[in-house]
């Protein structure tokens, strides 16, 4: 187990090499100068080298990336190009709180929804009821988010508030009821993922002896499923956390542009627009390291959960 | 070749040709009657023959400007002028929706020639060669599979997108889409052509090419190829379907095809502020990327089945 963990801690460091090497080098490789773009109709060469030098783009590119590693292992992302005394971590600020929660609560809900729903489509296998259920968790799965927040919206609307019902804001961050929509939207996908996967694990541990030997024990039907079922069905869920989390990250900028949250997905489409490459590229180094983080802490919890898979792979 | 060779090769391959055309006699299904039989992948593939000719011959037949402001028209319901009705600006549905599919299918068709030209290509050579290459091919998968989602063709697009577009126009804003799309399809692709070719190297028929001295180019192309060729079809199909949508979150984003030139992203973005006015023209054009996925992913099940029967 030890030696299987030290390869993930291994294998974490080469994964977070290429996200920052990659990232560091798309910005590197941008044609145009961003001092002269900063400096606008400006034209004072001393004031030209003094940014250059200010940014670091007066060194080698090694050195540059070597600087940047620097400055990220210190939690600094950068100077945005758009606003020469604002640095990233600045402009980012209170979004990565906001997506955070986003995501966080995203994350919570299609659990809580995706696992009682496998479940109770593994329960009730091949009937009508189970087929109806996958066919909603595969409608929910594959419908794009782009298209799931309009037709929310127009309920919403048609159904809700035009007949003076209590309704939904459709925009903004804030309160209370400004969390709903978009939290749903979010956890759609992975909704309908969890509870395809749960079911499918459901199944194969009802399948197993032991719950043979549990009812032959005596045990009632809910003790056998609650207890000795789920509690097997549930651990390779464990290991959805790593897609989810990537279904979440796109999910952000689309869902948070469209609802006007503030979250570092609707600050990195804003800084798209305006070509300030360092908030794109803290924006994604964040993202894609938050990632592979949770996957690691997922991936150690699953191997102190369940002592097979070190064993399995021979460590 | 000397001409005994040639003649001994044709009489071969005649043979071979012969016995699959009495297989076929005797009643196994060849692979065009295996899809043939599965109605909903040839409805599909239909479909996406019309919507092909929609995107290629429609400006001809349907002609008026995507771009045309009719300030009559504006939140247009469907009309006789307007057949899907206008948007908030007042231009025309249906030309911006035939407009926005060209873009659709043109970088879905890029995407998909980049992934079987990169990605099949690499993962085909590190299956077969193995060692170093293998060890780089895979290193540099892994790289571009530590960006979770779209979020690499994002910053890709996002960085490229301007200084592009000011050089290249519009074509090459085009060919960047699809380019920061395959960055992240390729791995994939790759990932899925070497396991095949592993597994297929080590089956009998090629350690028997190769002791009657069939040298690795022809190894590959007449032996690993065909055999990996069903593969790489149905992943490239079934890709489309992924990357119809992701090019639809890049234009969303504002990342994908510049305005006014529509795209169905773009369309679906725009119309989702007018929502209450006229829930028609995001309806519209989410109906034809809906159409789109659902058929690429049909055709591609039905390819699946139909090139390899004993999985069903």
């Amino acid at each position: 187990m030890g030696r299987l963990i030290g390869r993930r801690l291994l294998s974490l460091i080469f994964v977070i090499f290429s996200i920052t090497f990659l990232t560091f080098i798309v910005g590197y490789l941008a044609p145009g100068d961003p001092i002269l773009v900063l400096m606008g109709p400006r034209r004072d060469p001393q004031v030209y080298n003094n940014l250059r030098h200010l940014y670091g783009l007066d060194q080698p590119w090694y050195q540059q990336y070597f600087n940047y590693v620097g400055g990220l292992l210190r939690g600094h992302l950068g100077i945005s190009y758009r606003y020469q005394n604002r640095t990233v971590n600045d402009i980012l600020g209170n979004g990565v709180w906001v997506s955070i929660q986003l995501g966080g609560t995203a994350l919570l809900v299609s659990l809580l929804l995706g696992i009682p729903a496998g479940v109770f489509s593994a329960l009730h296998q091949d009937s009508w009821l189970d087929r109806l259920n996958m066919a909603l968790m595969l409608a929910l799965f594959s419908i794009p988010s782009f298209v799931l927040i309009p037709i929310l919206r127009a309920v919403n609307f048609f159904a809700l508030y035009q007949h003076g019902l209590p309704s939904l804001p459709a925009a903004g961050w804030g309160q209370a009821d400004n969390w709903v929509m978009p939290i749903l939207v979010l956890a759609a996908a992975n909704v309908g993922y969890i509870a395809r996967l749960m079911r499918s694990s459901m199944l194969e541990v009802l399948s197993q002896d032991y719950m043979q030997t549990a009812r032959a024990k005596g045990l009632t039907q809910r003790r056998t499923i609650y207890v000795h079922g789920l509690r097997n069905a549930l651990l390779p869920v464990a290991t959805v956390i790593g897609p989810a989390l990537a279904f979440l990250v796109t999910g952000a900028f689309v869902v948070e542009s469209l609802f006007a949250i503030p979250g570092i997905g609707f600050i990195g489409v804003q800084a798209i627009g305006q070509r300030d490459y360092p908030v794109i590229q803290g924006v994604t180094v964040l993202l894609a390291v938050a990632v592979v983080v949770m996957n690691l802490v997922t991936d150690m919890a699953y191997i102190f959960l369940d002592p097979r898979i070190g064993a399995e792979e021979g460590a | 070749m000397t001409s005994t060779d040639a003649q001994m090769e044709s009489a071969t391959r005649r043979s071979a040709a012969d016995a699959q055309f009495m297989l076929a006699q005797r009643g196994a299904p060849s692979f065009w009657e295996r899809f043939a039989q599965n109605r909903l992948a040839l409805t599909s593939f239909v479909i996406i023959l019309l919507l092909s000719l929609l995107a290629i011959g429609g400006p001809r037949f349907y002609q008026t400007d995507p771009n045309y402001q009719d300030y009559n028209a504006i939140n247009a319901w469907p009309s006789a002028t307007h057949p899907l009705g206008a948007d908030s600006l007042g231009r025309d549905t249906l030309a911006r929706i035939i407009k926005g599919l060209r873009v659709s299918l043109l970088v879905a068709l890029y995407v998909e020639l980049l992934n079987i030209g990169v990605g099949a290509t690499l993962g085909l050579l590190a299956g077969y060669f193995g060692g170093w290459l293998d060890m780089l091919i895979a290193r540099l998968a892994d790289m571009l599979f530590a960006f979770p989602g779209l979020l690499f063709a994002i910053l890709v697009a996002a960085i490229f997108g301007q200084p592009v577009t000011e050089r290249f126009g519009g074509i090459g804003r085009l060919l960047l889409v699809a380019g920061s799309l395959a960055l992240v399809s390729w791995p994939l692709m790759a990932r899925y052509v070497r396991g095949q070719t592993l597994s297929l190297k080590r089956r009998d028929f090629i350690t028997a090419a190769r002791s009657v001295g069939a040298r690795d180019r022809r190894l590959i192309w007449r032996h690993i190829l065909p055999n990996v060729a069903g593969l790489i079809v149905v992943s490239a199909t079934l890709d489309v379907a992924a990357v119809v949508v992701n090019e639809a979150v890049l234009s969303l984003l504002g990342l994908g095809i510049q305005p006014p030139d529509p795209s169905i992203g773009q369309m679906i973005r725009q119309a989702i502020d007018y929502l209450e006015a006229n829930w028609g023209q995001v309806f519209f054009p989410s109906l034809a990327l809906t159409i789109i996925v659902l058929s690429f992913s049909f055709l591609g099940d039905g390819l699946r089945d139909a090139f390899d029967p004993q999985r069903r």
